[in-house]
């Protein structure tokens, strides 16, 4: 089943104008301004679904739909920001549990159902909700259970998170389609197969990255002794402009490098500081036991994104029996969307829309976490696709002996 | 003691590759691209260089492709980050005699200089 790329920007358009929609409803029951700050499609594992939202608690609303599309979709707030948008919506709201749980079902239902309407009338046709279901959870437990795939293994979800402008508050609206009837309504959609993506080989390759991300988790592990696990990996397609705002304001240190072949594009390995510090001094013979960022570390670092960035597109190159060069990594240490926008704005001068790749990878004996983020040419990705061969995607790891014997 | 001549673009590769080799060969020369490292070669002729791919001005395998032309005995293992089998291929066709992938610990290392340079 091929997806061109026309519709999944066109979609990506429709659950944009849709956020913007509710944030709209929003301001006009609350007086809160707020923007829509990110919309992206994303192709991920079932079980990874709302990783995003671990560590915090939220209130929210469910709504199951039904029609051209089904599934769920839910509008989640963190759970601070609730006492005020009930208060905004009729003063000393939040006083009483049950006044206040109202207040944030009346406007989930009417944010979220602009959200829905604007996608039964692109697609022409009828979709139903059910009545807002009232939540309050942990982390990505505010999520329903991902939708039945059938047979696929992964999912697409549509996220866009709507920012409280000047406050530290955001707010995310998930919408889970089941596959088949979201694959049909864009098959449906599309004008031509020029710029078709084979949507089963997308999967695939997601599933190479997730091998690619295992094998740059090892050579951590090989390089500083520390424990590290590959967590997610998840492709996304959104417009270029709102790929910097994907990796946020916090400050990183880490590698980019160019890479050239099929595909081309940019690599990323980002650490946080505290984690920069703390895989370097585990990198060193010697103990240095500073707090900050020394020459030594961040000579460290870009061996080590050097080294990381290699596992991850060594196994591209190999399934794909092509070869992936990339340049030697330049350090960075900057605002993440400092580092992606001149990236971006590269990218950007072939396409509209990009395909990022991100990954993650942790462990639980020190602080340490690590980004993986890809931008690869639209497409050159695309033509990559086409030439995999599904049956080789185990083949991500070559044999030195084999070719030096 | 073999010579060897270290060349990667990574300081922190080439002091860890100078604490693994400094014990039982003679580090003769330690470069950061490919076109040093001809250069260097060619006045110091070493027993062994240890090439990275990866590197700027020239990369490993141009380095080992002239090294290998003007001196077709020169032993040369490539010791890189790079993993893929095309890349490989390569470097066998630019007259490389081993390929090692970081990361690597010294067993790896003294096992795959014994296959190039017995002592």
């Amino acid at each position: 089943m091929n997806v061109d790329i026309q519709s999944l920007g066109t979609f990506n358009q429709l659950a944009h104008e849709g956020a913007q929609q509710a944030t709209q409803s929003l301001a006009q029951m609350t007086g809160i301004d707020a923007a829509v700050d990110v919309t992206k499609i994303t192709l991920l594992d079932r079980t990874d679904v709302g990783e995003a939202l671990e560590g915090r608690e939220f209130v929210g609303v469910q709504f199951e739909y039904e029609g051209v599309l089904e599934g769920d979709t839910v509008l989640v707030f963190e759970d601070e920001s609730a006492e005020t948008i009930a208060d905004s919506m009729m003063p000393g709201a939040s006083e009483n549990p049950e006044m206040a749980q109202s207040a944030v079902k009346e406007i989930g239902n009417i944010m979220m159902s602009g959200f829905i309407d604007g996608w039964a009338d692109y697609l022409d046709s009828t979709i139903d909700h059910s009545p807002p279901t009232y939540i309050e959870k942990s982390g990505s437990e505010v999520l329903p259970d991902a939708p039945d795939a059938g047979d696929h293994r992964q999912v697409f979800v549509f996220k866009s998170e709507i920012e409280w402008v000047g406050k530290s508050v955001n707010f995310y609206i998930y919408m889970l389609p089941e596959y088949e009837p979201l694959a049909d309504a864009m098959v449906e959609s599309a004008d031509t197969d020029d710029d078709a993506i084979p949507i089963d080989k997308l999967q695939t390759f997601n599933e190479m990255t997730t091998s690619g991300t295992q094998q740059a988790a090892d050579n951590v592990e090989m390089m500083t002794g520390i424990p590290t696990a590959a967590e997610v990996t998840q492709i996304s397609f959104a417009p270029i402009e709102d790929v910097p705002k994907q990796i946020g304001t916090d400050t990183y240190v880490g590698t980019v490098v160019e890479f050239t072949g099929r595909p081309s594009g940019y690599l990323m390995v980002l650490f946080d500081e505290v984690s920069a510090v703390n895989v370097a001094e585990a990198m060193m013979p010697i103990g240095m036991d500073e707090d900050e960022l020394t020459d030594q570390h961040k000579a460290a670092i870009e061996e080590l994104g050097n080294i990381m960035t290699s596992g991850f597109v060594d196994g591209w190159a190999n399934v794909l029996q092509t070869s992936v060069d990339h340049t030697p990594p330049r350090l960075v240490h900057d605002m993440g969307r400092s580092i992606v926008d001149p990236l971006a704005a590269q990218v950007g001068q072939q396409q509209e829309h990009a395909f990022i790749i991100d990954s993650t990878m942790r462990t639980d004996d020190i602080e340490f976490a690590a980004e993986i983020h890809a931008l690869p040419n639209e497409q050159e990705l695309r033509a990559a696709l086409d030439d995999l061969d599904v049956e080789r995607a185990d083949q991500t790891e070559a044999s030195v002996e084999q070719i030096f014997e | 003691m073999p010579d060897v001549l270290i060349a990667d673009d990574s300081e922190f590769m080439r002091n860890l590759l100078r604490e693994i080799l400094e014990e039982d060969h003679t580090i003769v020369g330690e470069v950061e691209n490919g076109v040093e490292a001809v250069e260097v070669y060619k006045e110091e002729t070493p027993d062994l260089v240890m090439m990275d791919i990866v590197m700027p001005i020239r990369d490993g395998i141009e380095a080992t492709s002239e090294i290998k032309s003007s001196n077709p005995e020169a032993n040369v293992i490539m010791c890189t980050s790079v993993g893929q089998e095309e890349k490989m291929k390569e470097a066998v066709k630019a007259g490389a005699d081993g390929y090692i992938t970081k990361p690597f610990q010294k067993p790896s290392v003294m096992e795959a200089i014994q296959d190039v340079v017995p002592s």
